[in-house]
């Protein structure tokens, strides 16, 4: 497995992991437990963002590999 | 009027007379009646039997005792509940018997207790030494309430320094069947979404008996049939699995690579990822 396919792979499971924390925050009543949850779902934006930028730079390294 | 039918009418008139009046006394239970709810309810008791049966002789003697036997204890409740004086005297108050890890002999006689009574009432608590009741209260219903010494007190989440997520109550949104409409938009919730669930771990919510949906929206079933083993929500598990696992990715990619601004990237992001799973891990793990 090439570096860019399990930077892929990782990113797949932080967007899943991300849309998870989505719906428990609409769902969630408890207005403590759903700020917590949001805010969590920022920071998993951010790291979502990043892995998205290395990703472009690998695929540009290894343009090969590029797409799925 | 043959003397059954009177008895007949007379049963049932001191029956709905007598239900009629406990009514009114209001509802405490049983459990926590004093010596002298007792007294007034035996007493009632008597007067009931003996009005139907006509034993004393005169109806109307027999018909306003009842009266003020009910009546009585009435606003002795009331006055109870408005003045505290009246509550020590006709509740009781409650006797400490056990402070600060000692037995007071002389609050156990005055409650008229035995050691062994103690014993058994701390027994019964499953409390089997007395060393560990830090203070121990005789009720006016004569029960015994304990507090046990801090080391003795049952480990909680606090007393482990632990955080713990904050739950809402689980609601019951099916019961026997039939879908709680009600139950589902106190969530925020709705029918669709309940099928959808339903068919997601794949029952027909004619065969559900009980559902009830946690405060994320995860959903616990019980069926009528109880060989199909339905899957138990494990989306909160498996999320923080693999929240951790982004996380060790991260580390690893951060000493995998090569390229400087790319290591500082995956370091920064795995202490991201790092507080994540520490904030979540209160909310989905315990």
């Amino acid at each position: 497995m090439t570096v860019s396919s399990q930077v892929k792979q990782t990113l797949a499971s932080l967007k899943g992991s991300r849309a998870t924390l989505e719906t428990f925050a609409t769902v969630e009543e408890n207005e403590e437990a759903k700020e917590t949850l949001i805010r969590n779902r920022k920071r998993l934006d951010q790291v979502i963002d990043k892995f998205e930028q290395r990703l472009s730079e690998l695929e540009f390294e290894e343009p090969e590999y590029k797409g799925f | 009027m043959p003397e059954w039918l009177i008895f007949l009418a007379r049963a049932t008139a001191v029956f709905l007379l007598t239900l009629f009046l406990v009514r009114i006394m209001g509802k405490r239970q049983t459990s926590q009646m004093t010596f002298f709810d007792l007294i007034t309810a035996i007493v009632i008791g008597v007067l009931a039997a003996s009005f139907t049966l006509n034993l004393a002789g005169n109806m109307t003697g027999t018909f306003i005792a009842l009266l003020v036997w009910t009546a009585l204890p009435l606003a002795i409740y009331f006055l109870s509940i408005k003045f505290k004086s009246v509550r020590d005297v006709v509740q009781g108050k409650e006797t400490i018997l056990i402070n600060h890890g000692r037995v007071l002999e002389d609050k156990l006689m005055e409650a008229r207790m035995t050691p062994e009574d103690l014993l058994s009432q701390l027994r019964r608590k499953n409390i089997y030494k007395v060393a560990d009741v830090e203070f121990a209260v005789l009720e006016p219903s004569g029960e015994v309430s304990t507090m046990l010494t801090k080391a003795q007190q049952p480990l909680t989440p606090k007393a482990m320094g632990l955080q713990v997520g904050q739950e809402s109550v689980p609601q019951t949104v099916i019961l026997d069947g039939v879908i709680m409409d009600e139950a589902l938009t106190a969530m925020g919730l709705n029918r669709h979404w309940m099928h959808e669930e339903l068919e997601k771990i794949g029952v027909a919510p004619e065969n559900v008996f009980i559902a009830q949906v946690d405060s994320v929206g995860q959903v616990y079933v019980d069926l009528f049939d109880d060989v199909v083993n339905v899957p138990k929500p494990k989306t909160k598990e498996l999320l923080h699995a693999i929240l951790r696992k982004c996380q060790a990715d991260c580390e690893l990619y951060a000493l995998a690579t090569k390229n400087e601004k790319a290591k500082q990237m995956y370091t920064e992001t795995s202490k991201t990822m790092t507080q994540v799973v520490a904030e979540l891990e209160p909310l989905l793990k315990r």
